[in-house]
């Protein structure tokens, strides 16, 4: 029974993590940048998420429509701003490793100033007290909450990559930039479109984060950066599908252990992290081709 | 003479101290084919990339149908009428052939594509589902081609093209080249194989450590003191 429960629970937080984790893929596959604020932008996510429940009284996963937006301009003009100037740095992606972990830091420090460090949450009894039988046992109904939200997000995402010109034009971006524009392509636009679409990934994700990891604190992105990183590793660097894929592994991994070795949970998903690393250092979904 | 559709002046390319690309010049009628070669490092690929929008000149200035384009981004050069294959294609891997046609078709082609099947052409029909990172070197330098010829070139940079074809592919090859030129596409070709140029033009540019040593037929070329001294030494 407790087989179940764990592998019924890892599914579950695998799509969660997928959806975390795909707006960081999504940007280093195209643009070759590991955005080390990404968990910052997820924590922010989280504070929409809290001041839409609590000061609007809208849903709180309404965050993932409001910000697509907002984050897509910002995001946008963040990267044509940087852009041109890494560009022109000795070593890009160095650079851009250090230019997000600053920007990591300035939005931890300004969160903690807006919001202060106390944790805030939003009672998972939001979305109904009573928790959800399957296979007889139960579980919290926010976690299918969660589950059925980042569905339809991933599914959009990928019709997206793969039936939209500018989704084409992005896995194009994503397979080889020169060729990209030597098919007409403009890199640059669509490289900043899809920064901010990393961006909106990353704030949407934050408010379904907010009921996962049990609520919100300004200090909280660099940890889900670097479960988000893990995810992309398992799956695939730069390869959007194989975020699906590594959410699950990551997600199965955590609750399998947290089930039967709790001592070792925080453990295990690293080492598998460094198993497919070791052995498989492409990611589990490293075919040939793929869809997205 | 008609107005050039594709004018190359002076063009000059260094990085860093590294002169790469130095004066070089000239002028490409509608539906002509010329032949770039040269010996390895001689800036064959390096005058490609330039006037292709890739890097931008150091000097001088590249004009299609009489409007600048030196220094453009490589998408605009594209959409304005110019596109290029690559030495070693880098494919858009993850997409199926039909879509590497598609993206192209659709941000590249400012004008009226080709007519006819450009994958037929290149003899890739039935191929649209196959993604192109698993086609073999061949099919994916033809899908390279097929994926500039959506996009409608007036002009055509093609960087060799004939390089690890069999003989009878290059047949094909140089086939296709012809059938491009007589549809009025200007082609710059740049080639090792002096028996696959010789079967799509007459005229070449021979470069030699980023300098143009000579323009003209190829049966002058193979005569001219200074290009038997680059190719053959001594």
């Amino acid at each position: 029974m407790l087989l179940e429960y764990a592998i019924v629970a890892g599914v579950l937080f695998g799509i969660f993590y997928a959806y975390l984790a795909i707006g960081l893929n999504l940007t280093f596959g195209a643009l070759r940048i590991v955005n080390l604020a990404h968990g910052d932008l997820v924590m922010l996510g989280s504070y929409l998420a809290f001041e839409l429940y609590y000061a609007w009284h809208w849903s709180p996963l309404l965050a993932i429509v409001v910000a697509i937006i907002p984050a897509i301009l910002v995001g946008g003009a963040v990267y044509l701003g940087v852009a041109p100037r890494l560009a022109r740095a000795s070593d890009p992606e160095m650079m851009s490793l250090v230019l997000f972990f600053g920007v990591s830091q300035i939005i931890e420090a300004l969160a903690t100033f807006g919001f202060g460090s106390n944790q805030r949450s939003i009672s998972s009894s939001a979305f109904g007290k009573h928790p959800l039988a399957f296979l007889g046992q139960s579980y919290p109904v926010m976690w299918a909450v969660v589950a059925a939200t980042s569905v339809p997000v991933l599914l959009i995402l990928f019709a997206y990559l793969s039936r939209t010109k500018l989704g084409r034009a992005t896995r194009a971006v994503m397979a080889s930039p020169d060729e990209a524009a030597a098919v007409g392509i403009n890199v640059r636009r669509i490289s900043a479109l899809t920064f901010g679409i990393g961006v909106a990934l990353a704030v949407g994700a934050g408010s379904l984060a907010i009921f996962m990891l049990g609520g919100v604190t300004p200090t909280e992105g660099v940890s889900i950066t670097v479960v988000s990183f893990a995810v992309i590793v398992i799956g695939g660097l730069g390869n959007t599908l194989g975020t699906v894929v590594g959410g699950l592994v990551f997600g199965l991994a955590s609750q399998l252990t947290l089930t039967f070795e709790p001592n070792w949970a925080a453990l295990v998903p690293y080492v598998l992290l460094l198993a497919v690393v070791l052995i498989r250092p492409s990611g589990i979904l490293s075919r040939t081709s793929r869809l997205a | 003479m008609a107005n050039p559709i594709l004018a190359i002046s002076d063009l000059a390319k260094s990085f860093g101290g590294f002169i790469a690309l130095d004066g070089v010049s000239l002028e490409l009628q509608e539906g002509e084919v010329v032949g770039l070669v040269g010996p390895n490092g001689s800036g064959k690929t390096t005058l490609i990339n330039v006037v292709s929008g890739l890097y931008a000149p150091s000097r001088g200035t590249v004009t299609l149908g009489g409007r600048p384009l030196h220094g453009g981004p490589p998408h605009r050069v594209v959409r304005s009428g110019m596109n290029r294959t690559f030495q070693v294609p880098k494919s858009l891997g993850t997409l199926t052939v039909g879509e590497n046609l598609r993206v192209a078709s659709a941000h590249g082609a400012q004008r009226r594509t080709l007519e006819g099947d450009p994958l037929e052409l290149v003899g890739l029909a039935g191929l649209e589902r196959r993604f192109a990172n698993s086609l073999n070197a061949s099919q994916q330098k033809r899908l390279d081609l097929a994926r500039a010829l959506v996009t409608a070139p007036q002009v055509l940079l093609v960087d060799e093209l004939g390089a690890g074809l069999s003989p009878a592919e290059l047949d094909d090859a140089a086939g296709v080249l012809r059938k491009l030129a007589a549809a009025g596409i200007a082609l710059l070709v740049v080639e090792h194989l002096m028996g696959f140029l010789a079967k799509v033009t007459s005229r070449v540019l021979v470069l030699n450590a980023g300098q143009q040593i000579f323009q003209g037929s190829l049966e002058e070329a193979v005569r001219d003191p200074q290009v038997v001294q680059v190719f053959l030494g001594g």
